[in-house]
């Protein structure tokens, strides 16, 4: 019994003594840089797991501008109201990144079909700019688009100068270009909605194919505020006034309080409900804690309410948050006008 | 007979009527037949004495090999390779990831010849599996800790250098033991990632460019048709300025780049990173480096500092320093007008690149602020073909690796000076066809996608010519 007892007392010693070996000699088998699972569990591929400032919003009901999809052979988007058919030879291969940080949307970017038995292919952009947020000194769609065609470089070639046209029984800015050198034309349709605007990018080698894809435009439903400079929301959408939260309109105003010093700019679209209290906020690009500490703060802020013909009207505004807004210096010359 | 004749004369009338299907463009590869067209200090660095011992001392410095004692102190505990030299080597100092075989014959990836140097044990130390003779230096990272039960957790970001080596069973070494990151349990579960050098010829030229410049750029690139881009700035978390150096542009100066470097690359503590750098799980359990993996160089910390025993300018100034002046002073590379395919294919290359949109991102060139030091990096042209900004890359690229501003998928603009002469590409070397190289460029999420649909309408006589001026520079 005792000889037992002694042997057991041994083996638990010789275990102690095991075990404060391998401490010894480095650090656990488990956690940190080192890992013995056999079977562990494998992360997932072809997916962003660390964002850094991304796009996000205050709820999940309120469209945004980047929640439009391609499906059943169109692209739609509840938050422009707009709906545009796709032939079956045209599908969407990548879905385009997140809002940028100067309110510049990628919302679907469209490709001939592997099945595309046309003999020249090409591509469709469908895109946004945020006209509160532009880098460019541009206040409405048409300015834009005329800005884009005073910056265009010696490698491309005007087509067609920025032209109002109407499609779908709504105003666009239309400007074609092309490159002599890559053989590649771009035809550029846009308007704008909700103080967005609103393009579509042809892009192929063959004329024939654009001009075909820009006539299917005619196809598509808009909303009836939609044109170059027209749109501005209103109706069954809030308006949308740019630099609404200047000081007159905000009765009581509450700075976000940023745990971290960073320095990247916050864009934030709201919407201001008829009472002038913050009803929604989309983060364009945000990191979490710089949403956190903005909605806390917005939520706190109470605007002058907006009449429209002596009736409270719901709002859409921009405000910056974080880097100062950039001030805008260009201007254009030739421009078209409406 | 017959069926060579009959074979023969389809390939003929294929290239006849259909040249396109006959003709597919093809990287035309490393550029061999210019020289080494990098890897020089600035004339003007040249024609000043002082300016020039400098920059050879630097060189010298960056070419070192370091031990854990004696002459050239201080190598890990934990560390990738001895030297800045043996990783930046490709075309020449400076530069980036070496290959055998491959012009000028630089020499195998050195970390697949630690052991076979005697750099470290092989009794205690293994090769990593993704550390190949012909592949590229890498620099590995795991983007989540593991949980106590070996599963990463994707709560819990990790992102820091996973150091391949370790300095245990050498001699000077002493009783220091330490074991190699879990690389096979991070390969299996995908929680590995890897980063190659970047090479830092012209860095000075980078460094010198004011923010005003880079912003006044971005607003240029902004105003016309974007095609998909919209990039943004990493900044400095100390003082808010644009940061532009690494992968995703994190390290505000080069000064910092070295410091870092020889801390985490080298495990070489120094004036601004000023103590041994144990894994991020080290630090995470709380434990840090064990005490006898402490002062193994046995001079104190830190291990690499400025001389005040020094005799001249260079004798009295710190490895680090020496580091950031080598690099300050090397030229950008030189690119060729006529190689490869000519001279006409290169200029028609370089038009198509601007066409199709490249140039949106890879700013062809830039210009920098009065230089302090050298006059040749003055209100000079930086052809850097980079707009120095962050791009969102696509799930494609996304490494799940956040650095200051930057998220798990955005990366700095890779300047695109001396790519003729580079043989891995994008930020983990997963391609030396610059073909593929271009085409990783599009996928979900990134901005680049648009661009890259704009290349394949190009037709193959079209590609060539850009891959063509790719090649040239």
């Amino acid at each position: 019994m005792n000889m037992h007892r002694r042997f057991s007392r041994s083996l638990v010693l010789l275990g102690f003594s095991i075990s404060l070996l391998a401490r010894a000699q480095g650090p656990p088998q488990s956690g940190g840089d080192f890992s013995s699972n056999p079977h562990p569990s494998v992360l997932p591929s072809n997916v962003i797991l660390v964002k850094g400032a991304w796009s996000s919003a205050s709820d999940s009901v309120t469209p945004l501008p980047e929640g439009g999809r391609v499906a059943n052979n169109a692209y739609s988007n509840q938050y422009f109201g707009l709906t545009y058919s796709l032939s079956q030879d045209w599908t969407e291969k990548y879905s385009g990144p997140p809002p940028s940080d100067s309110g510049y949307y990628v919302l679907a970017q469209i490709r001939s079909a592997d099945t595309f038995m046309g003999t020249s292919r090409g591509s469709i952009l469908i895109a946004a700019q945020d006209l509160f947020f532009t880098l460019t000194p541009a206040g409405n769609a048409l300015e834009l688009i005329n800005y884009d065609k005073e910056s265009l470089n010696r490698d491309y070639k005007v087509e067609q100068p920025p032209t109002l046209v109407t499609i779908a029984n709504h105003s666009f800015v239309r400007f074609d270009y092309g490159s002599p050198v890559a053989e590649l034309h771009w035809h550029v349709l846009a308007t704008q909605i909700r103080c967005h605007m609103v393009q579509f990018v042809f892009t192929s080698r063959d004329t024939k194919l654009v001009e075909s894809l820009v006539e299917e435009m005619g196809k598509m439903t808009l909303p009836a505020e939609a044109g170059p400079i027209s749109g501005r929301g209103g109706g069954e959408v809030p308006v949308c006034i740019k630099d609404y939260a200047r000081d007159e309109n905000v009765l009581e105003r509450v700075d976000p309080i940023f745990a971290e010093r960073r320095f990247n700019p916050v864009p934030v679209r709201i919407i201001i409900d008829k009472q002038g209290k913050v009803k929604h906020i989309h983060f364009l690009s945000a990191f979490p804690d710089q949403a956190k500490a903005i909605a806390d703060a917005l939520s706190q802020w109470r605007f002058r309410r907006c009449l429209r013909d002596g009736e409270p009207v719901e709002v859409e505004t921009g405000i910056m948050f974080g880097r100062a807004p950039r001030p805008a210096t260009l201007r254009s010359t030739n421009a078209a006008t409406e | 007979m017959k069926t060579i004749k009959l074979a023969s004369a389809l390939a003929f009338l294929m290239a006849l009527f259909f040249p396109g299907m006959a003709f597919a463009q093809t990287d035309p590869g490393v550029r061999s037949n210019t020289g080494v067209n990098a890897g020089q200090p600035y004339a003007s660095v040249s024609a000043n004495a002082n300016d020039l011992a400098f920059y050879q001392a630097g060189f010298a410095q960056f070419n070192e090999h370091q031990t854990v004692t004696g002459d050239n102190p201080g190598l890990g505990p934990r560390f990738n390779l001895d030297s800045c030299g043996a990783c930046h080597s490709q075309p020449a100092p400076g530069g980036t990831s070496p290959a055998a075989g491959v012009f000028p014959n630089v020499g195998p990836n050195p970390q697949s010849q630690v052991i076979a140097k005697g750099v470290v044990i092989g009794s205690t130390n293994t090769i990593p599996f993704f550390v190949q003779p012909n592949g590229p230096v890498r620099e590995a990272r795991f983007p989540f800790f593991f949980d106590r039960f070996g599963n990463p957790n994707p709560n819990a970001p990790n992102g820091g250098v996973e150091d391949l080596f370790t300095v245990s069973g050498r001699a000077d070494a002493v009783s220091c033991n330490l074991q190699q990151p879990s690389f096979n349990a991070a390969g299996a579960t995908r929680n590995m990632i890897f980063r190659i050098p970047t090479p830092v010829f012209g860095a000075g030229l980078i460094e010198n460019i004011d923010d005003s410049t880079l912003l006044a750029n971005q607003a240029a690139q902004a105003v016309f048709n974007r095609v998909g881009i919209s990039g943004t700035f990493n900044h400095n978390g100390n003082d808010g300025t644009i940061s532009r150096f690494g992968w995703k542009a994190q390290n505000k100066s080069l000064m910092i780049f070295a410091g870092e470097a020889y801390n985490v690359e080298m495990g070489i503590s120094n004036e601004l990173f000023t103590q041994d750098r144990p894994l991020p799980g080290e630090d995470q359990l709380g434990s840090g480096l064990p005490a006898n993996c402490l002062n193994l160089a046995g001079v104190g910390y830190p291990e690499d500092i400025t001389h005040s025993g020094g005799t001249s300018a260079s004798t009295v100034t710190s490895d680090t320093a020496l580091f950031s002046v080598f690099m300050k002073f090397l030229d950008q590379p030189t690119p060729s007008t006529t190689s490869p395919g000519g001279a006409t294919s290169i200029a028609n290359g370089r038009r198509l690149f601007s066409a199709v949109g490249c140039a949106i991102c890879h700013t062809p060139s830039l210009t920098t602020q009065a230089s302090n030091l050298t006059s040749d990096l003055s209100k000079a042209t930086a052809n850097l073909f980079s707009d120095i900004e962050i791009h969102h890359m696509g799930v494609g690229l996304a490494d799940n690796v956040s650095q200051g501003g930057a998220g798990g998928d955005q990366f700095r603009t890779a300047p695109l000076w001396g790519l003729g002469q580079r043989i891995f590409f994008l930020h983990d070397g997963r391609t030396t066809d610059l073909l593929a190289a271009i085409e990783a460029h599009q996928s979900s999420g990134s901005e680049a996608t648009a661009v890259e649909e704009f290349f394949d309408l190009l037709s193959p006589s079209q590609k060539q010519d850009l891959l063509n001026f790719l090649r040239s520079l």
